[in-house]
């Protein structure tokens, strides 16, 4: 259908904004190469680890050792896309004061963003064929039923939305500082650790994984992860995907509340 | 004392007066990645107390180890950091032409590489020799003369072959110009590798981190001896965990030879 009227939606523009993205990402070969290497080299420590741990510990009930090392590779699979920071480019505008033309275009802005993202996310994603393939010369990954399998999908879906809204409120906060690199890394750090990228979440003491299951990390890895390993019963498929649908709300409301009081900011510097 | 020394001494205070001044200018900045600082290290110890609390031995070595075998890392790391992390961006220098300047400066480019005024404060060594002198306590590794002696010459030896990885890195720029992608693998490889004692891989890789990157003598092998672990991993008799210091020195030479001989072919990249 052909828009008629200047600012009616059309989904055609955020297309060409993620084929675009997807263009500019496959430019960075350098980037992709690290991407795989550091894989490689993460999903051969992570088995020494593991091995090593379990040679002269007892296992942990439910986890034993293949399902820790399918649960870990997993994982990573998973951080070649949810590491990823997909509205960098909100932050880069932000900092040489382009985000002042993007308000002139007629352009739904955060959409513009998203697409953008999406394409940076959907060339990382087509790494992990040749990711799982490399990884199956280092390690045996379990694989599921298809139906854990679909849950599984829907669930890192989830998550991923989790993941961006979080970066989304991230990088707004540039509409105030401006400089946020170190905050970005700082959640780095901190999603590895209490999203359950780097060992599984039941691992924390008690006290205290009932502080980091309430956070929004847990939905972000933790939750697909534990669908995957079958940590999480189906029974408690509808209860653990509730959690993580209300997220997405939650940070997507706090997302929209930041970004209009920071377009309005820069509305009033003159842009 | 020689003119060129008297000078390269003026030119040192110079550059830490710079940099003081530079870190009371932009406080936020600095305390931004004063956390950043903390919360890279802290996650990662904080890993390795989750884990070591669910598996309390990993082939012999608990968290009192492990805690000194990182705060050993840390300290050689940190002091590498403070005084030679500018070598770091030689690559840049090269790419923008401005590495053209030092080289028609009448002064040591070595010296003026590590002396281009930054935002370098020693917070990361107070960070280090603090949790340092807690995994000391917390560890109870037998503080006696030897240790008082040799600590420090280990934490300069460890510095010195930090140092020579990241030369030998830089001055593989000279011909290749972006090393981004061997850079971030080998600091990976450091950061993570290092955490656990080498024992735990294969033997290439202990092999490799033993002699061909020789992170393994930053702490590996000293914390072997200080703890008295048998087993080093390589069968190599305990007292070499006391040659950090002369590997550092020989490294170190050996990397400042391949500079040099890389900065005599270096051609500029026509700026």
């Amino acid at each position: 259908m052909i828009a008629t009227r200047p600012y009616r939606f059309r989904l055609e523009p955020y297309i060409e904004f993620a084929k675009k993205a997807i263009a500019r990402e496959s430019t960075y070969r350098f980037e992709v190469f690290t991407s795989i290497g550091s894989f490689v080299v993460r999903v051969y420590l992570l088995r020494m680890v593991w091995t090593a741990l379990y040679a002269r510990n007892a296992a942990p009930e439910g986890l034993p050792l293949h399902a820790i090392i399918t649960y870990s590779t997993v994982a990573l699979l998973m951080g070649l896309v949810l590491d990823i920071d997909q509205t960098r480019l909100l932050h880069d505008h932000l900092h040489d004061g382009t985000i002042a033309t993007d308000f002139m275009k007629p352009i739904n802005v955060p959409l513009y963003f998203f697409s953008d993202g999406t394409g940076e996310v959907l060339f990382h994603a087509a790494l992990i064929f040749p990711a799982i393939l490399l990884s199956l010369f280092l390690v045996h990954i379990d694989v599921p039923s298809a139906f854990v399998l679909v849950m599984f999908l829907i669930s890192f879906i989830l998550g991923y939305f989790v993941g961006f809204f979080i970066n989304f409120i991230l990088n707004c906060i540039a509409f105030w500082t401006l400089e946020i690199s170190a905050a970005q890394l700082i959640l780095t750090w901190v999603t590895d650790l209490f999203g359950g990228e780097l060992f599984p979440l039941v691992f924390f003491p008690l006290a205290v994984q009932n502080i980091i299951f309430a956070l929004p990390f847990a939905a972000m890895f933790s939750t697909p992860l534990l669908i995957y390993v079958g940590q999480i019963r189906p029974e408690r498929y509808a209860e653990v995907i509730g959690v993580q649908v209300a997220w997405v709300v939650v940070l997507a409301g706090a997302s929209w509340v930041m970004w209009r009081f920071g377009a309005r900011r820069v509305v009033v510097q003159g842009g | 004392m020689s003119s060129t020394t008297r000078r390269m001494i003026g030119v040192y205070r110079q550059y830490w007066r710079i940099n003081v001044l530079t870190t009371l200018e932009y406080r936020e900045n600095f305390l931004m990645w004063f956390g950043f600082t903390f919360v890279y290290h802290g996650s990662a110890i904080a890993a390795l107390w989750v884990v070591l609390s669910r598996f309390p031995s990993m082939n012999g070595w608990d968290f009192r180890d492990m805690a000194f075998l990182y705060a050993l890392w840390m300290m050689g790391h940190a002091l590498h950091n403070t005084f030679f992390a500018a070598i770091g961006d030689v690559p840049e220098h090269i790419q923008d032409g401005e590495f053209d300047r030092i080289l028609v400066r009448p002064l040591n480019e070595l010296f003026q590489t590590i002396t281009m005024p930054g935002q370098i404060f020693p917070d990361e060594l107070i960070l280090a020799a603090s949790f340092f002198v807690f995994a000391t306590w917390y560890s109870g590794v037998h503080v006696g003369l030897l240790f008082i002696v040799m600590v420090p010459l280990i934490v300069i030896g460890g510095a010195l072959i930090d140092l020579a990885i990241s030369l030998v890195i830089a001055t593989t720029a000279f011909w290749f110009i972006r090393v981004d992608a061997l850079r971030w693998i080998v600091l990976q490889l450091e950061q993570e590798f290092t955490r656990y004692p080498i024992s735990i891989y294969s033997r290439g890789v202990k092999l490799m981190l033993a002699f061909v990157f020789p992170f393994a003598f930053m702490n590996y092998f000293p914390a072997a001896f200080f703890l008295h672990k048998t087993d080093t991993g390589l069968a190599l008799p305990a007292a070499v965990g006391l040659l950090t210091p002369l590997i550092g020195v020989v490294v170190a030479t050996l990397a400042y030879i391949f500079w040099r001989f890389g900065l005599n072919r270096y051609q500029g990249v026509g700026h």
